[in-house]
């Protein structure tokens, strides 16, 4: 039984997994967090951009809270390397850990595209909370904000960038918004829908050059018209932080390759959140899901396994959601298989729009598009994901919801799946409430 | 749950009409033992209560939504006048739905969670199904 755990990433798969240990073990085990900033939430940093919290709103741990769970901290280190022969993690100020289990959680890190003028004043990455202050205090009422890459990430920022009062062009390489999360027609509501409430969006374009010019920035572009602005935020995508790891023994494919107890090929050496490659729980098959729902279970699953229980992890789906000016957009799992059965449902005149996709007579992915107010938008959202979570089969439900793209809860209710879900937990016993963390003595 | 206004899009149980609206059926959270809801928060905005039952705390709610979309019953809901997620939390213990409900059809008793409501749903589409079979 491992009793020096070693926990590298302060995220939100490493809290997790912390907070587990403490709630399965019966007698304490030493707990050793090693994180390169202060845990907090990245999910919640947009909040923060509008002011509509606090900074201390952001934190997930406070001091007062990791010494009441006995760990002990190297905050602002960075693990270097790891010897898995002799169980020892070197930190990047030479600090040695021994350990008899860790947990390697080190999530990702924002690229920019590689062009001139990436690096200068006023271009931000939006991803860690001292970027979040940059951006903060560069978007000024009336500024002019140009945000390269129409993703995920610009997204989740879009509506406190107006909040802000500043004027907002997203540019985007591809020839559509959203290229990962929602499918072409579905982007293509979300784009009329943000050009109606005065988001200027130019796709196809590719950006050459970010020049300084008189105290403002000018985005140059491969064709088309420059672009003239106060800042400029890049949300090129992310990579996943592993590099410390290369040649320490532990196998990465895309990520960590991780079993269904998310131990990685060294069995001392667990992986979770982004930088795990995990079991996709729609297609069996190994996945990266950078996305905060999977760090979370991952984080869990692995902080049972320390404490000595044996939990199986059936594996992780992918969930997205997202508002822009009270349109929500949200998908799940196999949105993008080409392989599926597919039917599509469209309300124009409410900027609705459905698309499910169907293996055999299971639900394998889905995509929602709706007002945010609207009923029927926030009623089917979540039992979209019951059935896709599930594979209930729909048997003759299935012709109804193709029939019927915008009543899913008659074929949710009728194929059983609530009664499915019951029993399902992740770690097979009831979840504590936050704050409910026992440590033992 | 009481938000002392009269709007179905705020209320958290949702009424499921069947057989072209002959008979009714009122859906709303279980109380799950994953509490996929709370589990997912970010934050810890969502805890407990006295009753058992998952509650959102509002001063730790940012709006972010992912409740709506962990939750795989469907039975979270998001406000964009207050920007809080809100869901069943069985009023503290003393549910206002069985006081409301004029028929007494709604009682409140401490008893493991079924899904009473799939074979009723099942039957009761039957009709809706061959309806729409026939139309198309």
């Amino acid at each position: 039984m491992a009793r020096r755990h070693l926990i590298i990433g302060g995220g939100t798969a490493g809290m997790n997994a912390m907070r587990t240990i403490r709630e399965e073990e019966r007698e304490a085990s030493d707990l050793t967090l090693v994180s390169a900033e202060k845990p907090y939430s990245r999910m919640v940093l947009p909040y923060y951009l509008d002011r509509s919290i606090a900074e201390s709103h952001v934190f997930t741990a406070s001091a007062a809270l990791l010494a009441q769970w006995k760990v002990k901290t190297h905050l602002g280190r960075r693990a270097a390397a790891l010897d898995v022969k002799a169980n020892v993690c070197t930190l990047d100020d030479g600090t040695k850990i021994e350990y008899d289990d860790c947990l390697v959680a080190t999530g990702s890190a924002p690229v920019r595209a590689p062009v001139p003028g990436a690096d200068g004043p006023n271009v931000h990455s939006f991803w860690t909370l001292d970027e979040c202050r940059a951006v903060i205090a560069s978007v000024t009422p009336g500024s002019r904000v140009v945000m390269i890459g129409a993703g995920f990430i610009s997204f989740t920022i879009l509506n406190s960038i107006l909040a802000l009062g500043a004027k907002l062009t997203i540019v985007e390489l591809a020839p559509r918004i959203l290229p990962r999360m929602v499918d072409e027609a579905g982007a293509h509501v979300i784009e009329d829908w943000l050009k109606a409430h005065g988001v200027t969006i130019r796709t196809n374009v590719k950006v050459t050059k970010i020049e300084d010019a008189r105290g403002k920035k000018r985005v140059k572009f491969a064709s088309g018209a420059d672009v003239v602005c106060d800042s400029v935020i890049m949300a090129t995508g992310i990579k996943t932080n592993l590099d410390w790891l290369k040649g320490a023994g532990v196998q990465i494919k895309q990520g960590i390759v991780v079993d269904d107890h998310l131990r990685s090929s060294v069995p001392n050496v667990y992986a979770a959140g982004d930088v795990a490659e995990g079991r996709d729980l729609v297609s069996g098959q190994p996945a990266l899901h950078a996305i905060e729902p999977t760090a979370q279970e991952h984080g869990r699953v692995v902080g049972a396994n320390m404490a000595g229980k044996d939990v199986a992890y059936k594996g992780s789906l992918i969930i997205n959601i997202v508002e822009v000016c009270h349109l929500d957009a949200a998908s799940f799992g196999a949105w993008d298989d080409a392989k599926a059965e597919t039917v599509v449902g469209v309300k124009r005149d409410r900027s609705a729009y459905r698309k499910y996709l169907f293996t055999g007579d299971r639900l394998t992915g889905a995509i929602i598009i709706g007002r945010s107010g609207d009923v029927w938008t926030t009623n089917d959202v979540g039992m979209l994901k019951g059935l896709v979570q599930t594979g209930v089969p729909l048997g003759r439900f299935k012709d109804h919801l193709k029939s019927h793209p915008f009543d899913v809860k008659t074929a949710y209710i009728a194929a059983g799946t609530a009664g499915t879900l019951l029993p399902e937990t992740v770690l097979g016993r009831p979840s504590k409430a936050p704050g409910e963390t026992p440590v033992a003595v | 749950m009481q938000v002392g206004a009269f709007q179905p899009a705020k209320s958290v149980i949702r009424v499921s009409p069947f057989e072209g609206h002959t008979s009714y059926a009122p859906y709303t959270c279980t109380q799950c033992a994953e509490g996929w809801c709370m589990t997912a928060c970010p934050v810890g905005a969502i805890t407990i209560n006295v009753a058992g039952a998952k509650d959102v705390l509002d001063d730790r709610c940012v709006g972010c939504k992912l409740c709506t979309i962990a939750c795989p019953y469907g039975t979270v809901f998001y406000d964009p006048s207050t920007r809080k997620a809100f869901k069943c939390n069985l009023c503290g213990g003393d549910p206002a739905c069985a006081h409301a409900c004029p028929t007494a059809a709604i009682e409140y008793e401490d008893v493991p969670t079924v899904d009473w409501l799939h074979d009723f749903a099942r039957e009761r589409a039957s009709h809706v199904l061959a309806v729409n079979g026939g139309r198309r």
